[in-house]
């Protein structure tokens, strides 16, 4: 655990502080901001190792040999006819990072990842290093999961706002009491029956893939119309489910400002019922919706693995179940590993910028 | 006796928490009449064995939902599976949320390193995505059993459980009313349990209800892409067998939709329940809702 990125970071620290121990002190003493990124950016460093670190050993406990599926799927491809040798198995096996002892491997493992941002070969498409592997789906899951996330956190704010604002009438209510009953409904039932409406009752929209594949990658009119018509079902399902969650989470949080005197007092002045919900009511509550959100668009690293395998959408929840079916460990890694630093980061940037947008955050004393 | 009327007074506050959990209890009833109800169904012959029946029969007053590839009989399999979900919501919820409990109280009332310890810990484990972790470990679960489905499960639900109660615990410990328990000499055990534990119990339920949703989507997750524990019928196990046979284009939409409709229903009595409760803690949420 010794080449890993939060002791290096704590030695810099600690030479800073030996060449100026009362200066720094003092500095930091009169800039609260400063120290608290500081530690803040300590805690981010040390989370990222953690979590690294247990998926790695996870993962690593998954039964089954990855070099010997390897050199039985290349029998199987009459690549070789013989049985391999012990020398092959080994050069593959330090190839793939799996020699040596667990510890051997984590430090290996660890030391490539930090220093050179190398993830090591991908089994399936050996000898293409897994990151590019995980490059090449990257953009389909953060086009799908990126546009749904975005606008179902718009309809979600507007129609919760309005439920909240609004909430003795009968659309609210409405509204209101559907979002509680399928806010917690996983995307994957909606796009089943999408699909089965859509897909293969009317038959309008295609339910497999993501693109048109007579047509040819680029950017072209056709192409691009060709992925916007392939992502619609995927897409709706989770615009669907997603805004449900958003109305609830708004609607919650305008509710308590409601009973606010200053709310109260811009009535009285005379203010328009829509000025004093957007100026007055949302902006008190829009700050936790934007973290939240932040957040969310952390967690789109994750994929959405049961949405893709559905539509057979070449994203990262794909990648991700054919990975571990063949025991691909350095994607199965790579891809939980950008999931892990993709929601750490997000975190750790809003926790900077919150106390920059409105000055009543302060983590600091 | 103390928790009872809690729990008593919690449920009366509340008609979403009412409703919640009549729907949760008419499924529950449904779960466990489930080995009578596949009786009655065969009328002797079990409508589950496989070629009870011809296939792919369409709904008709002798199969409600008409029979699915193997000539099963839908009815009374969607009926047992719903049964099977409920457990696994049961087992994993169960679990976490002692866990989360016990995690969420140590951190909470010890506070210091302590607290620093398991919060990082807990929030580590939340930031590293489960689903890819729960495939990997259905890798193990070929040949399980239910129970052990259940406690893998709650190896990823524990740590919500755990930060949702431990925030809880924060605020309640520095109460007067802890601190008047604390100052006559109560001991801490007794404090937990006595002053502490009645006032976190909707938050407990909360956790509860949020691990049991969880354990059920992740384990219906695990049968659609194929990976689920073998030997067990569940609901998602009926969704994937209706993706790959083809259901959906042979029209035999109740064996998709039927297992949907009641996941739904879960979900929706189970979210209800957690809403209803979070309602009741915390009473702006209701009263100025007017509801």
């Amino acid at each position: 655990m010794t080449a890993t990125a939060p002791p290096a970071e704590k030695a810099a620290e600690r030479t800073q502080e030996s060449a100026s121990p009362g200066a720094l002190r003092a500095w930091l003493g009169r800039h609260p901001l400063a120290a608290y990124a500081i530690r803040r950016f300590g805690l981010y460093l040390v989370e990222l190792w953690g979590a690294l670190t247990i998926a790695f050993f996870f993962f690593r406990l998954m039964p089954g040999d990855p070099i010997q599926t390897l050199i039985q799927t290349l029998q199987q491809n009459y690549i070789y006819n013989q049985q391999a040798s012990t020398e092959l198995i080994a050069r593959y096996r330090a190839e793939f990072g799996l020699d040596g002892n667990l510890f051997v491997q984590y430090l290996k493992y660890m030391e490539k990842l930090v220093l050179h941002g190398d993830m090591g070969p991908s089994l399936i498409s050996y000898p293409t290093p897994a990151q590019d592997v995980i490059l090449r789906s990257l953009p389909w899951t953060i086009g799908l999961l990126g546009i749904s996330a975005v606008l179902s956190w718009i309809f979600g704010i507007v129609i919760g706002a309005i439920a909240g604002w609004r909430r003795e009438k009968i659309g609210a209510r409405i509204a209101t009491n559907l979002s509680i009953a399928l806010s917690h409904v996983p995307y994957f039932f909606v796009a089943l029956i999408l699909v089965y409406i859509f897909a293969y009752s009317l038959g309008m929209l295609p339910a497999r893939s993501a693109y048109d594949s007579s047509i040819t990658p680029g950017i072209t009119p056709e192409f691009i119309g060709s992925v916007l018509k392939y992502g619609l079902l995927p897409g709706l399902s989770i615009v669907l489910i997603g805004t449900f969650s958003w109305i609830l989470s708004t609607r919650m949080l305008m509710i308590p400002v409601l009973g606010e005197d200053y709310l109260l007092y811009a009535e009285a002045k005379g203010l328009k019922g829509s000025r004093i919900l957007t100026r007055y009511a949302l902006r008190n509550c829009y700050l936790p919706q934007v973290t939240a959100f932040g957040i969310s668009l952390g967690f789109i690293f994750n994929g959405n693995v049961l949405v893709e395998q559905l539509f057979n959408y070449p994203g990262l929840g794909t990648t991700l179940v054919t990975a571990i079916q063949q025991l691909d460990f350095n994607t199965i890694l790579g891809v939980t590993n950008i999931a892990i630093f993709s929601v750490l980061t997000a975190v750790l940037i809003l926790d900077l910028l919150l106390p920059l947008l409105d000055p009543r955050v302060k983590y600091w004393k | 006796m103390r928790l009872l009327s809690a729990v008593l007074r919690t449920i009366r506050n509340s008609r979403r928490l009412a409703i919640g959990l009549v729907t949760l209890g008419m499924l529950v009833l449904l779960a466990v009449l489930s080995p009578l109800i596949t009786k009655l169904i065969g009328g002797g012959i079990d409508p589950v064995e496989l070629a009870a029946y011809e296939r792919w029969l369409v709904p008709s007053p002798q199969h409600l939902l008409g029979t699915d590839q193997f000539g099963r009989d839908v009815f009374a399999m969607v009926i047992k599976a719903l049964a099977v979900s409920l457990q696994i919501g049961a087992i994993a919820g169960v679990i976490s949320t002692v866990v989360g409990v016990i995690v969420a109280f140590v951190a909470g009332y010890k506070g210091g390193w302590v607290d620093g310890v398991l919060s990082t810990f807990t929030g580590v484990l939340l930031v590293i995505p489960t689903f890819p972790l729960l495939i990997a470990l259905s890798a193990y679960a070929k040949n399980v059993s239910l129970f052990q489905v259940g406690v893998m499960i709650s190896i990823f639900a524990w740590p919500f459980a755990a930060k949702t109660i431990r925030s809880q615990v924060l605020s309640l410990r520095t109460r007067p009313y802890v601190d008047l328990a604390r100052v006559s000499k109560s001991r801490d055990l007794e404090i937990i349990v006595t002053e502490l534990l009645p006032n976190l119990l909707p938050f407990i339920g909360v956790g509860f209800a949020s691990s049991a949703l969880g354990a059920i989507f992740g384990l219906v997750g695990l049968e659609i892409i194929g990976l689920g524990p073998g030997g067990v019928i569940d609901l998602g196990q009926i969704i994937f067998n209706a993706i790959n046979t083809g259901a959906l284009t042979l029209g035999a939409w109740p064996m998709f939709a039927v297992p949907i409709i009641l996941l739904t229903l879960l979900f929706a009595a189970l979210n209800m329940i957690n809403i209803g409760l979070e309602e009741v803690y915390n009473p702006r949420l209701r009263g100025v809702a007017g509801e």
